[in-house]
């Protein structure tokens, strides 16, 4: 019986071509526009979410207490040799980093400019998950090697090759002065750094400014972002540790992770404003069909068509129109996601400031994205679309269903 | 009741009066405005001296102590050279007009104060990169008005508004000078928002080289609390003889 009503629907369907391919077309549309912009910020976000709890930040972060506030060169934490292989040794954490936050001037030739030094352990950082991933090791050779930001050193003119003078204020308040060559450019995803930042062996650093064995910053990373509470809760078992302020990651950037969840929210207004429209169409649709039917539709219901049937075949019709639609698009903008995938898509439109690279809350931002989608995404749309155009059509269809069949053959 | 004249009561009202008012008996009217603003700005003027200071800087972990030597020429011409302590011997700045330079002698380098700069503190006190470039004067730039006796009694409070179209930090400094207008005791800086920035104090007023100055100043940011900076002259010779050249680039660089 199930299979008389659909192939009915299917006729009935068949009947106005044009109107079914516009309402079809309309509801394709739609769901491509669904697909692409959810594939975007799936792509978006992972991106950032790698890109937040990559090196620069991790998974989780230890400070002295209002080090984060201060910024003063003497809140550093002591011990750091020892706190960092205890950390080390830690089940669950892949990488441990310390770094130095220094504030400074430097100068290649007279002119002096201000800058943030940043000291990290240049053997370790350029292994996996460092923040010198994939630098040449020639980069990093010679006494005081030194890695400027590239925004920087187009900025300033200061080049590879350079000796840069280094002057601050030491953890006494003294003056803390050192030499430093440049050995190449550098691009992290910090902002600050790119834009006016120097990365110097860890131990220059320290003696310079007087932070023996001390550091700012202690970056851990642990097998998944996901687990940063736990993370940071194992690592507060380490003695030593529980004077110092340990953060997870979206504690250290939550401008970044409500970004990701207003992202997800955006995605969900869409498809709303989406399936609205569907329904429109739909509705739209199975009220000029049922109309001119009219006739004919209560000659059925004199023939001893029950009620029942009618409603049961315009929603089917409805039904149908709307899972097609969806079916078409989701091949449409499956097909446009895959290629995005691959290709990746430029989110600036070649605005001209990808060569600089965008940066949000001083974190840098691909301009590229690689959108992908999940199951959930292509499911939601046709349930979606399914229930819309069921209750769209509900309303013609009950009209059909009430129709006296004397009247409605007069027409 | 012993019933008095009207004349007699009079004359003994007034004299009365002078009795028992100490400011109509024992006060001096204010002194000229302009005298104060002048003497003011000339405090510490020559057109050469030569200086020998110590520098305590104090913040609520620790004190550092410095002593440095000044050699300075008319409005715009300063070298300071730290003597002590010995991990900063030979570090020096000087000032030319509105540039400043440092000299480190640990790695032989000049370098140039940029702009940006100009608010932090020079090495490290609470006395800013701008103070050491700044050749304001109060004479000039600002519109003083005296407002009256200090309210603390240490002589008269005398108030300068800077004078619209001025470039400088401060719009308005209160200062506060002794009965006589010579010496000042207080300052009190404003900044652009009318927050009290800083408060600077003068104290141990002595003779140096025939002049009676304060010798001990104190600026004590408003923000920080626990943090000052204490200057004290140890010498100052006002009519030396500093020759153009001491102010040169390359003499920066000799470490004497």
């Amino acid at each position: 019986m199930f299979g008389t009503t659909l192939r009915t629907a299917w006729r009935n369907l068949g009947r106005n071509r044009r109107r079914t391919g516009l309402t079809l077309g309309a509801i394709a549309v739609a769901q491509t526009a669904v697909l692409v912009f959810s594939g975007m910020i799936n792509g978006f976000g992972d991106s950032t979410l790698e890109t937040v709890t990559g090196p620069i930040v991790g998974h989780a972060q230890i400070h002295a207490h209002d080090w984060r506030e201060e910024r003063a060169t003497e809140m550093a934490i002591d011990d750091v040799t020892a706190k960092l292989a205890a950390i080390r040794a830690l089940p669950g954490v892949d990488s441990a980093f310390a770094r130095v936050y220094a504030p400074a001037l430097v100068a290649s030739e007279m002119d002096g400019h201000g800058a943030m030094i940043l000291g990290v352990d240049l053997d370790a950082e350029t292994g996996p998950g460092g923040l010198l991933e994939g630098i040449a090791p020639e980069a990093l050779d010679g006494e005081h090697p030194a890695l400027i930001g590239a925004a920087f050193a187009r900025d300033t003119g200061m080049e590879v090759g350079d000796e840069l003078a280094v002057v601050g204020s030491a953890s006494d308040g003294s003056i803390a002065a050192d030499l430093v060559t440049i050995t190449g450019l550098i691009e992290t995803p910090l902002d600050m750094i790119n834009r006016g930042g120097l990365i110097v062996g860890i131990s220059v650093v320290q003696e310079a400014f007087l932070l023996e064995d001390s550091a700012h910053e202690i970056t851990v990373r642990g097998a998944d972002p996901g687990a940063a509470d736990a993370l940071v809760a194992s690592l507060s078992t380490i003695d030593g540790l529980d004077e110092l302020e340990i953060l997870t990651w979206q504690e250290v950037a939550p401008e970044m992770s409500q970004i990701l969840e207003v992202m997800g929210v955006y995605g969900y207004i869409v498809m709303i404003i989406v399936f609205m429209a569907a329904a429109a169409g739909v509705a739209n649709t199975m009220l000029m069909s049922t109309f001119e039917r009219r006739r004919e539709l209560g000659m059925l219901l004199a023939l001893g068509s029950g009620p029942g049937r009618l409603l049961r075949m315009v929603l089917t019709e409805a039904l149908l129109l709307g899972l097609l639609g969806v079916a078409v698009g989701t091949v449409v903008g499956g097909a446009l996601v895959l290629y995005w995938s691959e290709a990746g898509m430029d989110v600036l439109m070649g605005g001209g400031a990808s060569a600089e690279g965008l940066a949000m809350f001083g974190v840098g931002v691909d301009p590229y994205v690689y959108p992908f989608l999940t199951v959930g995404n292509v499911v939601a749309g046709f349930i979606g679309i399914a229930v819309v155009s069921v209750v769209a059509a509900f309303l013609p269809a009950l009209g059909t269903a009430r129709l006296e069949p004397v009247e409605a053959m007069r027409g | 009741m012993i019933r008095l004249s009207r004349p007699i009561a009079l004359a003994l009202s007034v004299l009365a009066l002078l009795v028992v008012d100490p400011f109509v008996a024992s006060a001096q009217p204010p002194p000229s405005l302009s005298e104060i603003s002048e003497r003011l700005d000339d405090l510490y003027r020559s057109r050469a001296s030569i200086a020998r200071m110590e520098i305590e800087i104090v913040t609520p972990n620790r004190t550092r102590s410095m002593r440095i030597r000044a050699w300075s020429r008319g409005e715009n011409r300063s070298l300071i050279r730290i003597e002590a302590p010995a991990r900063e011997r030979g570090t020096a700045t000087l000032r030319r007009d509105r540039n400043l330079w440092n000299f480190l002698p640990r790695i032989s380098r000049t370098i140039r104060v940029p702009p940006s700069m100009m608010l932090s503190g020079w090495m490290g006190s609470d006395l800013t990169n701008d103070d050491l470039v700044r050749s304001s004067s109060l004479e000039d730039d600002f519109d003083g008005s005296v407002v009256g006796p200090d309210p603390e009694g240490r002589g008269w409070l005398i108030r300068y508004e800077a004078r619209p179209g001025t470039v400088g930090l401060w719009r308005r400094i209160e200062t506060v000078v002794n009965q006589a207008g010579t010496i000042p005791i207080e300052s009190r800086y404003y900044d652009r928002r009318m927050r009290l920035a800083r408060t600077m104090t003068y104290s141990e007023v002595r003779e140096m080289d025939g002049r009676r100055i304060p010798t001990v100043l104190t600026i004590q940011p408003n923000d920080r609390p626990g943090h000052r900076t204490v200057m004290r002259y140890v010498d100052l010779d006002f009519d030396a003889s500093v020759s153009e050249s001491t102010f040169s680039l390359s003499e920066l660089e000799q470490q004497r």
